[in-house]
């Protein structure tokens, strides 16, 4: 049930996907105004199977890779909902819908079945941490898209190249703030997540740091964010060199967090 | 007589080759056209997007090489050209009825970088009145541009090529939403004032915009824009403090010199911590320095890059053009009548001023003969005037009607050979009194009852 119940969401990331980009092909707003509602049903439909995995077992394996990394497009894809209530942004489910679809295909294919989470992952610490980190994680994955968008649109603008008649995509200002607001959540989100992450290292080890790959793969990650959240919130950042530093910074993460996970 | 058009614009010509070339007050090189011998009336049409000059000439050869020595070294008050600039390589060249097409065109907006643009009649009509004012728009020319205003006339009420305008002003807003969300926040510089700057600041206005900030050389015209759109008015020398507070910059001011430079702006961005900042340039010459656009944040637009989004525009109003160009050449086939119709007057002021000539002498001559009296002296004179005028009057209107036709011109030959009007010792009263007799006989075969009806 709970399987079907995964499917029916990454068929409903992958439906908003192919319409947003149609709608981006054949200059057809409706189309992708269509793609954000299916985006939304996709997520409740998504949030509806992690509920049922919670209330099926005592300790959902959500310290699972797969699972996190499905956790991560779930909460990616409702942050970004929860943006569009404020920033005019629904040109961006061209990228949001896909990127939702990869991690839910991602997760199906790696955990064909509900696996018990081991003892070892079992606990209020590790759950924390995992909530917490892939939270910040897809929080900043959406900046990062955000961010990859912006540079497309920036680099059409200085070209001077036209938007095809019809099509609508956000504003420079608009990708922005949304890149702005996903740092804003994304990096305490992080950093709450490292923290979370030592004390479950202090309740496995009986030390907050042991100095793995993993570890220092995020410190890192996470420092080079403390550099990039002081330099937007504090020095007056331009917006293009944020949307690169948003690209740049999650592709980091990205290797520290799942690229070093995977490889250890 | 013939109508020549030389002239460039932004299809044919890069905005560096255009804006050397820009014209603010066309009525000096006018005097100058029209104090040559070659041309008789001259019309100069000088926009951000095109540099027309429309002569007419009774030596087509002689006014082709007068019109590019002057669009060479008179036209470029805007500094010399670019090095290396070809500019026969960007003229175009139109003569009589292609001419008179063009100028219906250009008035009509279906010339122009946004097809059905409102402001080129305004500055077709500038132009125009530029020109008479000076005395360098003659019957013929300002004939011409009546007939252009009318065709645009048609155009726009008789296609839809002018409904929903699109113009330069709209792309901009249309761009200024592509960079910012929305405009209540926004701040808009105005430097220098204009038509399609109000027009650009109106739509601005409907999206939100509220705080807007007019610089302009002279500070009373700045005050009078400012307070009739309500913004603040302020000198040049206050630009670089509002460079700081403005997201969105429209430039249009005369002058030869950018005024605004890489540093100035990058002053400006600096202190506006970096925020993004649109600056639409219709200006031409430039008012910014192309090099802003490198900056960062800094999005330039100038009149030709407009050009590009504008294009989108012509191909949604593919169809109603169609329909427009019809309008113009229906016009244009109108005018040419009477431009050709033009010919045969000097034929038909000859011709009468001959059979006058005659009827006088002849009068005069039977009048010495024999003794009148007044009234019977006023009635010779009347009845001979009656008869001439009877005759000429069928071929006169044939010579007229013929003459706005490509054949018209035989017509036109065979009446002078036919009357011998090229031949001044052929055209004494003396001479037409010595064969009077056969003449009047003959003549007398194929005399037209008096108020009988054109055979045509």
């Amino acid at each position: 049930m709970i399987l079907w119940i995964h499917h029916l969401s990454a068929a409903s990331y992958l439906a908003a996907g192919i319409l947003a980009g149609l709608g981006l092909a054949l200059s057809a707003p409706r189309l992708q105004r269509l793609a954000v509602w299916v985006l939304a049903f996709g997520a409740i439909v998504h949030a509806a199977g992690f509920a049922a995995l919670h209330s099926g077992e005592s300790t959902p394996p959500l310290t699972d890779l797969p699972t996190a990394v499905s956790f991560m497009a779930w909460a990616g894809t409702t942050l970004y909902l929860l943006l569009l209530l404020r920033l005019r942004l629904s040109g961006l489910v061209v990228l949001v819908a896909p990127a939702a679809f990869i991690g839910v295909f991602f997760s199906e294919l790696y955990t064909p079945q509900i696996r018990a989470a081991s003892e070892a992952a079992s606990g209020r610490w590790p759950h924390a941490h995992v909530l917490l980190a892939s939270a910040g994680l897809a929080s900043l994955g959406l900046a990062a898209l955000a961010g990859l968008l912006f540079l497309g649109e920036h680099r059409r603008l200085k070209a001077k190249r036209p938007l095809s008649v019809g099509i609508r995509l956000p504003s420079l200002e608009a990708l922005d703030r949304g890149n702005l607001g996903a740092l804003a959540i994304g990096f305490p989100l992080l950093t709450l997540g490292v923290l979370t992450g030592m004390m479950w290292n202090q309740a496995v080890s009986g030390h907050m740091w042991t100095a793995s790959a993993h570890e220092v793969a995020c410190v890192m990650a996470w420092a080079v964010y403390a550099v990039l959240a002081i330099a937007r919130f504090g020095t007056g950042q331009g917006a293009h060199q944020a949307a690169l530093a948003a690209v740049a910074g999650f592709a980091l993460l990205f290797v520290a967090v799942i690229g070093v996970g995977i490889l250890t | 007589m013939k109508i020549l058009l030389l002239g460039l614009n932004h299809r044919t010509a890069p905005l560096e080759v255009r804006e050397r070339l820009a014209v603010d007050d066309p009525a000096p090189l006018l005097q100058k056209l029209v104090d040559c011998d070659e041309i008789d009336e001259a019309v100069l049409f000088s926009t951000c997007n095109r540099v027309e000059i429309v002569v007419l000439t009774r030596n087509l050869d002689a006014a082709r090489h007068r019109v590019h020595g002057f669009l060479r070294r008179d036209l470029p008050s805007g500094g010399a050209l670019p090095p290396g600039t070809d500019l026969a390589r960007h003229l175009y060249e139109h003569v009589d009825a292609e001419a008179m097409c063009h100028v219906f065109r250009v008035a009509s907006a279906l010339d122009s970088m946004v097809i059905g643009e409102p402001q080129i009649l305004g500055q077709c009509k500038e132009a125009y009145r530029a020109a008479a004012e000076c005395g360098a728009c003659g019957p013929i020319l300002g004939r011409l541009f009546q007939n252009a205003f009318a065709t645009a006339k048609r155009v726009r009420t008789e296609t839809r090529v002018a409904e929903r305008p699109v113009s330069v002003a709209s792309v901009a807003v249309d761009l200024a939403r592509q960079i910012f969300d929305h405009f209540a926040d926004k701040r808009a510089l105005l430097i220098g004032a204009g038509e399609m700057i109000e027009m650009a600041l109106r739509k601005l206005r409907e999206d939100g915009l509220e705080s807007v900030a007019v610089a302009n050389r002279t500070p009373e015209r700045a005050a009078a824009l400012a307070a009739e759109i309500g913004a603040t008015a302020h000198g040049l020398d206050e630009l670089p403090e509002l460079l700081v507070h403005a997201d969105v910059v429209l430039a249009s001011i005369a002058g030869n010199a950018p005024l605004l430079d890489l540093e100035s702006v990058s002053l400006a961005l600096r202190a506006r911590r970096n925020r993004p900042v649109l600056v639409i340039d219709i200006g031409v010459p430039r008012n910014v320095d192309a090099a802003v656009n490198e900056l960062e944040n800094v999005y330039l637009y100038d009149i030709d890059d407009l050009a590009s989004v504008a294009s989108e525009n012509a191909e949604q109003r593919r169809g109603e053009t169609v329909k427009a160009e019809a309008i113009v050449v229906e016009q244009q086939q109108r005018f040419d009548g009477w431009f050709a119709a033009l010919r045969a007057v000097p034929t038909i002021q000859h011709l009468r001023a001959r059979a006058e000539s005659i009827r006088a002498a002849e009068v005069e001559r039977a009048i010495s003969r024999l003794a009148f009296d007044e009234s019977s002296r006023e009635g010779i004179e009347h009845l001979t005037r009656a008869i001439v005028n009877k005759l000429l009057h069928a071929p006169l209107s044939r010579l007229r009607r013929e003459a706005g036709r490509e054949e018209g011109m035989a017509y036109l030959e065979a009446a002078r050979v036919l009357f011998a009007l090229d031949d001044p010792q052929d055209g004494g009263a003396d001479d037409a009194g010595s064969d009077d007799g056969s003449l009047d006989q003959e003549d007398g075969e194929d005399r037209a009852p008096a108020g009988a009806p054109d055979p045509e």
